[in-house]
């Protein structure tokens, strides 16, 4: 009895879905963010979006998964190589918005945009007895022995696109780097929030190369840390939104990447503490300009990944 | 009569085939066919290859291995003792103390983990509160291992103290009229016939350790200790996707939980251990008399170390206003709180899917286990043993691979009418991944129960059915019963096929608290477990109370 109700429920859900004034939205975070476009959005356009949000390799593991029969819309996630290769599989559909005018050249692409920019950053826990670093090779000093931490690569995109571009900045001298910071007993425990917690708690002090948004919020949360970018450069992780080529619903998805790019999508992205993708919505935080940005060659970096993750583990994880 | 046990049988099999078949058969498909999920079938075994080329797969496949034995060993170390007194003894509390070894259950294990290391990790609460801290430990092959058991080792406890009760003090008493003393008969009579019961136990917690992502994750990667599951969860979450690779080694681990269930199975079966023939059991329990306050210590003491410690760092984070500030009374906040009692809030929310799914999957877990241990047990049909194989096969699946089966079984093109993208495929997927539980707890009590019962009832003129409800049923509620709990607990902060399930928009507790623990605030999804356990724990412990007055209880036989 109870199962029939449940079916007939699911039943209702399957008729709800299949309405054209609703469009399907994968996410990677910020966490509240795509709740809150998805609401805006529904409150100006009538149109309901249902938010699946994860992290990126969720995300892709199930759009992946789905193939056969993909179910979502609108995607954004936090790697810009990711974009590319769904286009270069043909799974992306064609569009412009007119509202990415404002977005600087580099960040717009025909079949995909920037929705917001993150940069990668050294966090530093203000009460640790570690001096204050200001440079990446600073974290090599004896000072840091043991309090060091970093995202792993080979779980968070941007990570990747940092030791890519540390590469393409200094050759050979970025290895002696990650090379010297693993003789200094850095850890890499996982993801971001994994690099990130032991250094909120003062188990270490530093982490090297962290998505920079999430803890300008957790300082302004009163969080004792302090994000601080190397003068020397760093890299950027634009975060690529796109439509799927598979999309029942164009329009409104069409409707939905205007919005976001819209000055009022833009202004909620910003406070997530992110750069807006628009160069002409004001950030939280120091934006593009304030920073030395290490230009990457997306696809040489992309045709090395095993390589240089490979490499990496070598070199630091010793596996 | 014969009609009926053929209805039932082929319900079970369609049951268990739908459930947990279809799922395996499509990632058997995709470990053969790496571009199956794009529909093509092209490029056959053409990824076996990194079965033999990788000697990092070797290594992981025996840390798994030595992980899962330290695991098991641990568990009995934990389980075993407090489960023997609990059940030949009158603990005081006994019913509190089950509920609160079903704690451990409650917590998902990636916050018991975090919970652990902002406790044991330098500077954590340990250090803030006494100087010193235990990071070394923590971050070792023996602090992984120690974590996981704390995790597990209440399966043991409950299989265990729910056997001894079953077969109880009058076989002991047998003994002990042709000379024996206490221990010897404890050791040569009551221990070894409660044996299938502590194998099964074992089995789960063998394949939960094999299976199970949170800890070894938070944990062992400090350590660069890997372990199977951690390599298949980088295939299906790095970039690029690797699904072929990932369902490769499913296969291995799926091959490793049925090598260990042939054995399990081989000494359940090799003799009888049945106990429960009907005679009139003297049910009551050994007082423990001047041994009570030891006893009651050692119970608190296990308690403590495996609830008490991991849910207070898990309160104390939830109230404190930074991670940064430590444990000072001008850190104590309760804002973390507030977006959680937000009316209408996503929260809430997340609380009442996951509410509804836990108890729909106890239900329906405990109708369809029952039946197909009863037909393993006692029926004679020939695909019984192919059953039986098929009901724990889920427990070696890691839950996010069993998810990807599911997505392809049930987002194919071609069927007419598809659940994905509603909630019931989350319903779907947990029956699934929770099935082992009430099929292995009714397995083990069938195998107690003797089938002259049965034909006692039938040879007093009862039909087939009418002796399955009256006689086997009733005995078979306990574990049944206790199952259900377990799987209520389990379903209730599911994260893992959550999270690749869930349709776009519909939210449960565990994919709530991660996404807090990724992007948002530690403290808040720290909140969002506290409310949740509260909830469940009382639950649980009403449910218990209840029992308790109707004359039985879920942990006693």
């Amino acid at each position: 009895m109870l199962r029939t109700t449940t079916f007939a429920a699911a039943l209702g859900l399957l008729g709800s879905f299949a309405q054209a004034d609703t469009l399907t939205f994968y996410t990677a975070g910020p966490g509240g963010l795509a709740d809150a476009l998805a609401e805006a959005f529904q409150a100006e356009t009538g149109i309901t979006v249902n938010v699946f949000q994860g992290t990126t390799g969720q995300v892709m593991a199930r759009l992946e998964a789905e193939e056969a029969n993909p179910q979502a819309d609108v995607v954004v996630s936090a790697s810009w190589g990711s974009a590319r290769d769904m286009h270069a599989r043909g799974l992306l559909m064609e569009y412009l918005s007119p509202n990415a005018a404002e977005v600087p050249d580099f960040l717009t692409h025909s079949h995909y945009v920037a929705q917001g920019i993150s940069a990668l950053a050294m966090v530093w826990n203000t009460q640790s007895t570690a001096p204050r670093p200001t440079e990446w090779a600073d974290l090599t000093e004896e000072a840091y022995r043991d309090l060091i931490t970093m995202p792993d690569p080979a779980q968070s995109g941007a990570a990747f696109d940092l030791v890519a571009g540390l590469e393409a900045a200094m050759g050979d001298a970025a290895w002696d780097l990650l090379a010297g910071l693993a003789a200094n007993d850095m850890i890499v425990p996982g993801p971001n929030a994994a690099a990130l917690n032991p250094v909120l708690q003062g188990a270490k002090a530093v982490v090297f190369g962290a998505v920079d948004y999430i803890s300008y919020g957790q300082a302004a949360g009163g969080e004792t840390i302090e994000v601080i970018v190397p003068a020397s450069g760093t890299v950027i992780a634009p975060r690529p939104m796109m439509i799927l080529q598979s999309t029942q619903n164009p329009d409104a998805a069409k409707a939905f990447v205007d919005f976001v790019l819209s000055e009022a999508g833009q202004n909620m992205v910003a406070q997530t503490w992110m750069m807006p993708a628009r160069a002409d919505v004001e950030g939280l935080r120091p934006g593009i300009n304030d920073l030395t940005v290490i230009e990457v060659d997306e696809d040489a970096v992309a045709a090395r990944r095993d390589d240089i993750i490979a490499r990496f583990n070598a070199t630091v994880i010793n596996r | 009569m014969l009609r009926a046990q053929s209805i039932l049988t082929t319900l079970a099999a369609a049951a268990l085939l739908v459930l947990v078949g279809l799922p395996v058969l499509f990632i058997l498909l995709q470990a053969v066919f790496p571009d199956f999920a794009r529909g093509s079938l092209v490029g056959a075994f053409s990824k076996l290859a990194i079965l033999t080329e990788n000697d990092r797969l070797l290594m992981q496949a025996r840390n798994t291995l030595m992980l899962a034995f330290s695991v098991m060993l641990g568990c009995l170390l934990f389980g075993l003792p407090i489960g023997v007194l609990r059940g030949l003894f009158h603990v005081p509390g006994a019913r509190i103390w089950d509920v609160v070894f079903l704690i451990p259950f409650l917590i998902p294990p990636f916050i018991a983990a975090i919970a652990w290391m902002m406790t044991l990790q330098p500077r954590g609460y340990l250090f803030q509160l006494l100087g010193f801290d235990m990071g070394r430990f923590l971050f070792s092959f023996a602090g992984v291992a120690f974590v996981m058991t704390l995790n597990l080792f209440p399966l043991v406890y409950f299989a265990v103290s729910r056997a001894l009760e079953m077969v109880g003090g009058r076989f002991a008493s047998a003994a002990r009229v042709h000379g024996a003393r206490p221990v010897q008969a404890f050791f040569l009579i009551t221990l070894p016939l409660s044996i299938p019961a502590i194998a099964a136990s074992l089995l789960i917690v063998f394949a939960m350790s094999i299976e199970e992502f949170g800890t070894p994750a938070a944990l062992a990667a400090r350590t660069g200790f890997d372990v199977l599951v951690t390599g298949i969860y980088t295939r299906l979450s790095d970039w690029p996707i690797d699904l072929s690779g990932a369902a490769l080694g499913s296969v291995i681990l799926m091959a490793m939980v049925l090598a260990a269930f042939t054995l399990q199975n081989w000494i359940a079966t090799r003799r009888s251990y049945v106990s429960q023939t009907g005679k009139p059991a003297d049910m009551d329990k050994a007082s423990l008399g001047p041994w009570r306050w030891p006893v009651l210590g050692l119970f608190l003491l296990v308690a403590l170390i495996s609830v008490g410690v991991p849910l207070a760092a898990i309160a104390v984070t939830s109230i404190t206003g930074t991670i940064s500030g430590g444990l000072t009374w001008s850190n104590l906040d309760t804002r973390h709180y507030m977006p959680l009692f937000q009316s209408g809030s996503r929260a809430a929310q997340a609380l009442i899917t996951s509410g509804w799914l836990a108890v729909l999957t106890a239900f329906a877990t405990a109708a369809i286990g029952g039946l197909v241990a009863y037909i393993v047990v006692r029926g004679t049909g020939r695909g019984r043993a192919v059953m039986d194989g098929l009901s724990v096969l889920p427990n070696a699946i890691p839950a996010i691979v069993l998810a990807v089966g599911v997505i392809l079984a049930w987002n194919s093109p071609f069927l007419p009418l598809t659940l994905y993208g509603t909630s019931a495929i989350l319903l779907i997927a947990y029956i699934g991944i929770l099935l082992p539980y009430p099929i292995r707890y009714a397995v083990a009590r069938l195998r107690q129960i003797s089938g002259s019962l049965d034909d006692a009832a039938r040879v007093a003129g009862a039909g087939q059915m009418q002796a399955l409800r009256h006689i086997t049923l009733p005995l078979m509620a306990p574990s049944l019963i206790a199952a259900m709990m377990l799987v209520f607990a389990i379903a209730s902060r599911e994260l893992v096929a959550s999270i690749m399930l869930a349709p776009a928009g519909l939210r449960t507790v565990g994919t709530f608290v991660f996404a807090q623990f990724e992007q948002g605030s530690v403290q808040t999804g720290m909140a969002m477990s506290m409310i949740a356990i509260t909830i469940t724990s009382g639950i649980l412990l009403a449910v218990n109370l209840w029992l308790a007055r109707q004359g039985s209880s879920a942990f006693s036989g």
